[in-house]
């Protein structure tokens, strides 16, 4: 019967009847990438990815899954390491992130990993493939906080504020009346300022920065 | 006929005695304890993986074959201050609560063994925080009928009989965080041992391992731990132990369960940390006071682990044992037969 399988596909609907055509496949993977284990190991604080030994002692001890159900460091270093990206991707892009960096993991591991920083690499190379969609209101703020220490080298509090709600979307809600009247009251109070001061020649250290950082 | 000089008392030295002695060879014995059987009689050790052998049956006749040997003088509480001179004439200074002596050797056997690691330092198993968390060496003094116990398994904190056991295995070995990235080669199967003994004991408890890796290499070692698994349902858990914490005054350990990518908070009665090997004070002052080459970690380095591993980096200097890295008791055995051969030889020459 065999042989004559492929002819039994009508409009491509299998009428074969044999078992696996009905399955979905349990095999994982028939092939294996490090490419990804590659790239992590060259960003910053990734290196120490290779030495993982698979014991389980950051994930057992972590801060986090009493809070965050899923989070486990073992697993995400385990997926870089065996290449599936699809599962890294679809079921933690949104856990990485969550670390709160309280080293635990770091301290305890028996292999000299550096936990939190691979984590932290790792969350930084889905980053780099844009895996995230739109940025949650945090990561719009982190954004905008980084950008404007680099730029002017402080934070003005009218500039961060307008410009978070604009990258949000919700330029309408900062010109809600409530918004309105408390700004007012801070102007008058003295607790923010219109024009923020200039920090002398920081264009260089922000060249400087931004070099750095590229 | 030249004077042979060994030092440490344990199961290695004494098998390095009583072999030299029989070939004809004088031996001057030093253990720095009153006793004889080093770590094996410090600890009590009660039965012997796997076999479930008592350990008398085994250190017993090693001991008689030395004590009964006139051609052995055995110096208890002493230790080796000085040694002068090269092969074949050495000369060494012997020191003890009497005085001091000077004796002439033609070779100096090191056997200074091993110490159990202190868990001190793993301050996340709480071991000496939690009276309840007791290393392995402890639970082998408990378990024979010699021991403070009477050979009852007791917890420390209130002498009830423990329901719940874990046993956390690498505790101190395989562990960068300690300095020690080597394995012990025995925890595995002394902790199965003693999972085994407790279950046979006491039936109604329940003893659960946390591994890394269980590595039963050794002859019977493998059979021993399905032995467990199937005859004595004790359940093994891959997942290094995290920490231990008190939950409602009741031990409480942490761990992932890496094969359900979870972790887990396990509520128990009594921890036992399967703590490996590190060298012993013994190891270093003898390797301070020969000269002699240590590894990384502390213990002996041979002239060549192939060809020549049971001589030092010093001629006329021979080591054997657990000082040279973790061995369990039958290779030490073999290991104090194999550096008693090597003297002859070297002495003839």
């Amino acid at each position: 019967m065999a042989e004559n399988t492929d002819k039994m596909v009508i409009d491509g609907v299998e009428l074969t009847g044999i078992w696996k055509e009905f399955l979905p496949s349990r095999i994982l993977y028939e092939d294996v990438t490090t490419e990804f284990l590659d790239e992590v190991k060259k960003l910053p604080g990734g290196s120490t990815i290779v030495r993982c030994y698979q014991c389980g002692t950051c994930s057992g001890g972590c801060t986090l899954p009493d809070f965050v159900d899923k989070f486990n460091p073992r697993r995400f270093i385990d997926l870089v390491r065996r290449g599936h990206y699809d599962i890294l991707v679809n079921e933690n892009k949104d856990l990485v992130w969550k670390c709160v960096s309280c080293q635990r993991c770091t301290h305890r591991c028996p292999r000299g990993v550096n936990t939190q920083e691979v984590v932290r690499a790792i969350a930084k190379f889905l980053e780099d493939r844009k895996v995230f969609g739109k940025l949650t209101n945090d990561e719009a703020f982190d954004e905008i906080f980084m950008e404007e220490v680099i730029e002017d080298g402080r934070i003005d509090e009218v500039k961060i504020v307008k410009d978070f709600y604009s990258k949000t979307g919700r330029l309408k809600e900062m010109m809600s009346s409530d918004q309105i009247a408390l700004g007012f009251k801070m102007l008058t109070s003295g607790r923010i300022k219109l024009f923020g001061g200039k920090i002398k020649d920081w264009k260089k250290v922000s060249q400087r920065l931004k070099e750095e950082l590229q | 006929m030249k004077t042979v000089l060994v030092i440490g008392g344990g199961v290695t030295g004494l098998k390095a005695s009583s072999e030299l002695a029989e070939m004809g060879y004088n031996v001057t014995l030093v253990e720095k304890e009153d006793y004889l059987g080093g770590q094996v009689a410090k600890h009590k050790y009660y039965k012997l993986a796997p076999d479930l052998r008592l350990a008398g049956e085994v250190i017993d006749p090693v001991i008689k074959a030395v004590e009964n040997n006139s051609n052995i003088k055995v110096y208890k509480h002493s230790h080796v201050a000085a040694v002068s001179g090269n092969a074949p004439e050495f000369k060494a200074k012997i020191k003890n609560s009497k005085g001091e002596s000077e004796e002439n050797f033609g070779a100096i056997v090191v056997a200074t063994g091993f110490e159990h690691f202190d868990p001190t330092v793993k301050q996340e198993y709480g071991y000496g925080r939690f009276k309840d968390v007791v290393t392995n060496a402890e639970v082998e003094e408990m378990l024979n009928p010699g021991g403070p116990t009477n050979g009852e398994l007791k917890r420390p904190s209130d002498g009830e009989t423990p329901k719940k056991i874990a046993i956390f295995q690498c505790v101190g070995s395989r562990d960068r965080q300690v300095g020690n990235p080597y394995c012990c080669r025995v925890g595995c199967v002394v902790s199965t041992k003693q999972a085994i003994e407790i279950k046979e004991k006491y039936p109604d408890s329940e003893v659960y391992v946390y591994y890394m890796d269980m590595r039963m290499f050794g002859r019977g070692w493998e059979e021993l731990y399905g032995k467990a698994m199937e005859e004595y349902e004790i359940i093994f858990t891959r997942g290094r132990g995290a920490e231990v914490t008190l939950k409602n005054q009741q031990l409480s350990l942490r761990a992932e369960e890496t094969i359900m990518d979870r972790p887990i908070q396990h509520s128990v009665d009594m921890i036992i940390l399967a703590a490996g090997m590190a060298a012993g004070e013994g190891t270093i002052e003898a390797a301070n006071v020969l000269g002699i080459k240590q590894n990384d970690y502390g213990f002996l380095e041979p002239k060549d682990d192939f060809v020549s591993p049971n001589e030092s980096s010093k001629p006329g200097i021979f080591i054997a044992g657990a000082d040279k890295g973790p061995m369990d008791i039958e290779n030490c055995i073999v290991e104090g037969a194999a550096v008693a051969a090597k003297v002859a030889s070297s002495l003839k020459n």
